[in-house]
């Protein structure tokens, strides 16, 4: 595939690539645009380079997630360099504690991401996959770089943690949650 | 997939974050071109962590080169001071005298010099280990009892000289013990 052709084709994925990318990156719209930038980048230095072994999807989305991964590993680094951690964490409290950020206008839709946010990182990537970008928890696996059996346990544990995490918000509002299990849905 | 219940309801949340989240995509060509452009920056000619530990390695150098030198220099001292010529005949070691210590100038890094090197060394610790004995056997020959003054009489000296042949027979008569009178 040569560079006008992957070019095409990342920019039909250049959404889907964001949202998992703010996934990644704990909804830090800035980290987002910049991993995705830096994932750009190493597709056209060659550094990544999809050989067709899986769906263009699946690749890209492995190769975001690493480059999140390592980018927020040199994030803690600097702050660590810098002592300025306790500046950093207060304004990541802040804006968990205030969802009332730009593109969160329903109350519903910020509880729903600060439930989203305290899920263990494996578990909320296993629930976007499945939910946000509709993919089988094959590929699931497949772009978090670990066996189904794994991912199964991630999507099951974080689908029910955020129902208790939803439950309790809900019912903290006086609103009822209820769902039914269906063990076979996947 | 099929989906039930809570998994239902989970599914419209995201579907919601997802609209909500496509409203705010920065756009494609904006990031891409900032990637691009990022390409062709140029590589920044040094990291600042490599240099730190070339200078380091550098310094390393350069001390231990300074300190070898030096100590080259102690031990060619240590070879060109001239052999004190003893009188007594208690020396050990005689010194060979057909190896030359190198001048500073011969001093090359090649394996002759190291030869040379060597073997001034080494005439230096047998020049050392001469001058040691040297001063050991004058203190042995020197050495006198602390109890040697009791053994003085008044008449050492009768019996430590011997009588003349060429005296007078008065004279020799004093060293007969005196008659009785």
């Amino acid at each position: 595939m040569d560079i006008a052709e992957l070019k095409a084709e990342l920019e039909t994925l250049h959404s889907a690539s964001f949202g998992w990318a703010l996934i990644c990156c704990r909804r830090d719209r800035a980290q987002a645009e910049e991993v995705l930038q830096t994932v750009y980048l190493k597709i056209l230095e060659g550094k990544a380079c999809f050989r067709g072994e899986s769906s263009l999807k699946t690749w890209l989305f492995a190769v975001i997630r690493k480059t999140a991964i390592s980018e927020h590993r040199k994030n803690l680094l600097r702050k660590l360099r810098w002592a300025d951690s306790s500046e950093q964490a207060t304004t990541l409290v802040s804006q968990l504690e205030q969802p009332g950020v730009a593109f969160e206008k329903s109350e519903a839709r910020a509880l729903f991401q600060n439930a989203l946010k305290s899920l263990p990182r494996r578990q909320r990537e296993a629930l976007h996959l499945v939910f946000y970008q509709d993919l089988s928890l094959n590929e699931a696996a497949e772009v978090m770089g670990i066996s189904i059996g794994s991912a199964r346990q991630h999507y099951d544990r974080g689908k029910k943690r955020l129902r208790e995490s939803l439950g309790q918000t809900e019912s903290a509002y006086g609103i009822g949650w209820r769902g039914k299990e269906n063990p076979g849905a996947v | 997939m099929e989906l039930v219940g809570e998994e239902k309801r989970i599914q419209a949340l995201f579907s919601e974050l997802r609209l909500a989240d496509e409203q705010s995509v920065p756009s494609f060509a904006a990031v891409w071109n900032r990637a691009q452009s990022r390409t062709y920056r140029p590589q920044r000619a040094f990291n600042l962590s490599f240099v730190a530990a070339t200078a380091l390695l550098v310094c390393a150098l350069v001390s231990l080169a300074l300190w070898s030198r030096q100590w080259q220099r102690k031990g060619d001292a240590l070879v060109s001071v001239p052999s004190v010529p003893s009188a007594s005949p208690t020396q050990v070691v005689t010194v060979r005298q057909d190896v030359k210590p190198p001048t500073p100038i011969q001093w090359t890094y090649s394996h002759k010099s190291r030869a040379l090197k060597l073997a001034a060394r080494r005439q230096s610790l047998l020049l050392a280990a001469n001058r040691k004995a040297e001063r050991e056997a004058k203190a042995i020959a020197s050495w006198e009892s602390p109890t040697a003054s009791l053994l003085d009489s008044p008449s050492d000296e009768l019996l430590k000289t011997l009588p003349q042949l060429n005296r007078t027979v008065d004279e020799l008569k004093s060293f007969l013990p005196s008659s009785p009178k």
